[in-house]
């Protein structure tokens, strides 16, 4: 299932890039169904990135800093809700600058 | 005989711990991540250390506060001076704190006092005994040792159920991450022995990944963008180039673990250069990888034709060689080593996990000279007399919280947090005064538990508590919270009816937004009078639609539509109640392609009078059924007070007739009210009567089915039936007709089918036929009961099964006759 989650994201992504809206609504719905089925999907662009945030696989550019940002995310973080109890199903692999 | 069961690979990059179990091996995964493996890294940050993954963050920035490859230095006196904590660190302690963050792996229940630690073949006595040092200065009471190579054949005897009874030379191939490592095993029938070991602690299979960036992806670029030294600028310090590294050398990792399966595999570029976008892409094959590291490879064929040769063995005299590490994973290898030495090669075993997998087989079957109970015991002593206090918000709007704690003892010295989720971890950091403050994440909508370490100065846990759990999403003391459910109206095609599905539950706090997704289910043709509808409820989930305040009411009629609206196509509702308590609805027509928006507020709330008298006609017919069934039983007092609500809806239908649509007075109003309130009434004098026929109804069919599923040839069925009254309990205590009613159907197709595997099954239902009187040709019916009879004397029931079939046709069907009832108008047009 990350797998299919992974390339959502990535299509995703490739949408926004070439401003093509006219699709969000059709990923949106599948975001949604995504969390019908127990998994919390998050793309921590632009989230000031901390040494402790142990669900991202961080490269980092440059000197690790407070000013730090992630800048990429070339796959999200991925949780599993199962049972009510929240896991990391996969962490996101994100370029911090 | 108590055995040690826990084993630790102790790796140059990477560390593991497993656990032998009863025969079966666990290998733990870090609880803040989802590897096995620990990175053998550490990063101190002043009064912060991280161990594994995260501590990597730290290399290019502080390089100098880093410890890594320090199994290397072990048995060395070399030290590492770390600057950040101004002090001189010992290979030993170093390894003693991998030692340690790999015991959090282990649920807290266990207790490690005895271990088993992989050390490669190559250690000698010094070096052995500086890992069994850190071993006990981990806070393990025994510590013995077992070469990583014999480790692996462990593993590999143990999964593949060799017979050895000679004499055998195996050989051990273990190329990981960042080293290089063969080792020559003797095996016989009762040991196992390294006798010789070569090895390169700078090859690895990281190599392959910068090969094939430098090799293939670089000059690709290059060619692309007509750009020169695009190498040397990647990796170069002073350019804006860097994150392009790290990225292109992700995709060549995934490239290189593709064609580890497949023969070829495209690699796609993606990224902002110079501040242009590219985008390109372009296919590797595996024989252009395996051109790139064919030399790479050959230097370890070299290695292990040298380790047979320095034996004065031949290649003849090997009999298997054994993979391990993660670059094996790589065909070429396999097929290289194969057609250099001649021998099988295995790799079956995980090549990642194979040496702390061989390593707690040789646990679980070592006796432990430490005994457990007494070493428990002084343990709780020791943590009962902490003392701590913490404050934090139990619930939150924020995604961050603040956690504060004092604790009350000498004996500890650091602390710890974890999300229990894994998201999160704070490092090990020192206490301030004897306490702490500490800003921790929050999962958005979730509750956020977390797990404290307290430490003390040797950094060994000493109290663990558990009991934090932050909930984000919830107001703590502020917010409006909803005083009822909000429901939205719609079909409910079973019961012929319409029903309430809930949107927000009561108590909810305001502001609250939700997408929900329905299909069409009628058709609405473009210009045509019939309406889709879209009536939000304030009221109980559990009534009837009538009996709620409507607060927000849309009707799409076939005018307003650009397209047709085709029956089962997607709407999409967006739902917003404000804190101010408007409702915004945004309706999503998909195969018209259209959108509706509306906003309403309470204060004016919009009442179709037409509206209310079908509602009251609905409930009418339903209030005059129920008198006579309950005047026939005598039951004189419940009818009565129906009695009273039928007047009551008449005498409102009546005044309803006289107000006009665009009456301007308060009667509208009062009318709705008086409506619901009648209506809700009637709700509450029947709905636990239905309830409690719904469950009567699921009981019969339940022992009904049981009957026939008792029988030897309907066994296979009996699976189906479990998992349908699996959730049975939580179906009859919900209270909610629906549901109850949906079980039941599921139990009727199993019946049905059940019913349907035997032909024979229909005689029963053949005699019963014949005490019906309701056919709608009974000529037709007296004919096929004439052939019924023969086919019976005849014992073909397959024909009678026909006869049955062709009799049941002929009987009203009731729920057509009930859908009918259930009139375009009357439906909201969701499902």
């Amino acid at each position: 299932m990350t797998e299919i989650i992974n390339q959502i994201f990535a299509l995703d992504l490739k949408m926004k890039k070439d401003n093509n809206d006219s699709v969000n609504r059709y990923l949106d719905r599948i975001y949604h169904e995504f969390e019908a089925m127990g998994f919390q999907i998050i793309n921590p662009i632009g989230q000031a990135y901390r040494n402790e945030m142990t669900d991202v696989e961080a490269n980092i550019v440059g000197d690790l800093n407070h000013k730090s940002k992630i800048t990429k995310v070339l796959k999200p973080v991925i949780y599993q809700i199962e049972h009510n109890e929240t896991k990391l199903l996969q962490k996101g692999i994100v370029i911090v600058e | 005989m108590k055995t040690i069961n826990f084993a630790i690979d102790l790796g140059t990059t990477n560390s593991l711990i497993a656990k032998y179990d009863d025969g079966n091996i666990k290998i733990y995964n870090n609880p803040l991540g989802l590897k096995q493996t620990l990175p053998s890294c550490i990063a101190f940050r002043g009064n912060r250390t991280v161990i594994g993954d995260k501590a990597l963050d730290y290399l290019e920035k502080d390089a100098e506060n880093i410890c890594m490859l320090f199994k290397r230095k072990m048995g060395t006196q070399d030290t590492y001076f770390v600057p950040a904590i101004d002090k001189e660190m010992s290979p030993i302690e170093l390894s003693s704190l991998i030692l340690k963050e790999l015991k959090n792996f282990v649920n807290d229940e266990d207790v490690l006092n005895s271990v088993v630690i992989t050390i490669p073949a190559s250690f000698d006595t010094i070096q052995s005994n500086a890992t069994k040092k850190a071993g006990y200065m981990a806070g393990f009471k025994e510590v013995v040792l077992l070469q990583e190579p014999i480790a692996a054949c462990l593993a590999f005897a143990n999964t593949s159920n060799v017979e050895v009874e000679d004499k055998q030379n195996w050989i051990v191939y273990d190329f990981g991450g960042g080293t290089f490592d063969v080792a020559l095993v003797e095996v016989n029938d009762r040991e196992l022995k390294v006798t010789d070991n070569l090895g390169d602690n700078y090859l690895g299979g990281a190599d392959f990944d910068n090969l094939i960036v430098e090799k293939l992806i670089v000059p690709f670029i290059e060619e692309k963008l007509g750009l020169t030294n695009l190498w040397k600028d990647l990796k170069s310090k002073t350019t804006s180039y860097k994150g392009l590294y790290f990225e292109l050398l992700k995709t060549a990792e995934e490239a290189k673990k593709e064609l580890s399966h497949y023969q070829e595999t495209e690699i796609e570029l993606e990224f902002d250069i110079n501040g242009n976008d590219f985008y390109e892409q372009f296919m590797i094959k595996r024989e252009q990888f395996e051109d790139l590291i064919s030399s790479k490879v050959e230097q370890t064929i070299t290695f292990i034709q040298d380790v047979i040769k320095n034996n004065q063995l031949l290649n003849s005299q090997i009999e298997r060689v054994i993979l391990i590490g993660g670059s094996t994973y790589v065909p070429l290898i396999k097929r290289r080593i194969a057609e250099a030495i001649g021998v099988e090669v295995d790799s079956t075993i995980d090549p990642t996990s194979a040496v702390v997998h061989g390593a707690a087989y040789y646990a679980g079957s070592k006796p432990t000279t430490v005994s457990q109970d007494i070493e428990t015991e002084n343990d709780t002593i020791k943590e009962d007399s902490i003392d701590f206090k913490l404050f934090y918000e139990q619930n939150t709007r924020d995604l961050e919280e603040l956690i504060t704690g004092k604790i009350t003892s000498d004996k500890v010295s650091s602390f710890r947090i974890m999300r229990k989720d894994g998201g999160y971890d704070s490092g090990v950091k020192n206490l301030d005064d004897g306490s702490f403050s500490e800003f921790v994440p929050l999962l958005e909508g979730r509750l956020n538990t977390f797990k404290i370490q307290l430490l003390n100065s040797a950094l060994d846990v000493v109290k663990v508590i558990t009991s934090v759990a932050i909930n984000q999403g919830s107001y703590n003391v502020q917010g409006q919270p909803l005083p009822n459910d909000i429901c939205m109206e719609v079909d409910d095609l079973d019961a012929s009816a319409t029903r309430l599905e809930k949107v927000f539950a009561k108590g909810s706090i305001l502001p609250l937004k939700k997408k929900i997704y329905k299909t069409a289910s009628k058709t609405i043709l473009q210009k045509s009078s019939s309406n889709l509808i879209i009536n939000i409820i304030e009221g109980k989930a559990k009534g009837l639609p009538s009996s709620g305040l409507s607060i927000g009411y849309i009707e799409i009629s076939g005018k307003d539509l650009e397209e047709d609206l085709i029956k089962g196509t997607d709407i999409e509702i967006e739902l917003e109640v404000t804190e101010s308590r408007d409702l915004k609805i945004n309706v999503f027509l998909q195969s018209c392609d259209q959108e509706f928006k509306n906003v309403f507020s309470e204060s004016e709330r919009a009442i179709s009078m037409n509206k209310i008298n079908m509602e009251i006609n609905t409930v009418l017919g339903d209030v005059e059924q129920l008198i006579r069934t309950h005047i026939s039983e005598e039951n004189f007092e419940y009818s009565q007070q129906l009695e009273n609500i039928r007047v009551g809806l008449i005498e409102t239908q009546i005044s309803a007739t006289l107000i006009t649509d665009d009456d301007v007075s308060d009667s509208k109003f009062q009318l709705d009210d008086k409506k619901r309130k009648l209506i809700q009434d009637f709700d509450d004098l029947t709905r636990n009567k239905l309830i409690a026929k719904e469950i009567e109804a699921y009981n019969d069919t339940k022992s009904n089915l049981e009957y026939h599923l008792n029988k030897e040839e309907n066994e296979r069925f009996q699976d189906k039936y479990t998992r349908i009254i699996k959730n049975e309990r939580e179906v009859i205590n919900s209270g909610n007709k629906y549901l109850i009613r949906s079980k039941i159907k599921e139990l009727d197709e199993l019946y049905d089918s059940i019913i349907q595997s035997s032909d024979e099954n229909f005689i029963t239902y053949f005699l019963n036929l014949k005490f019906c009187t309701e056919f709608s040709n009974q000529r037709k019916a007296d004919k096929l009961f004439k052939q019924g009879d023969q086919a019976l004397e005849k014992e073909d029931y397959k024909s009678l099964r026909h006869i049955v079939y062709g009799l049941s046709a002929l009987l009203p069907d009731y729920e057509k006759e009930k859908q009918k009832k259930f009139k375009d108008d009357s439906r909201t047009g969701l499902s």
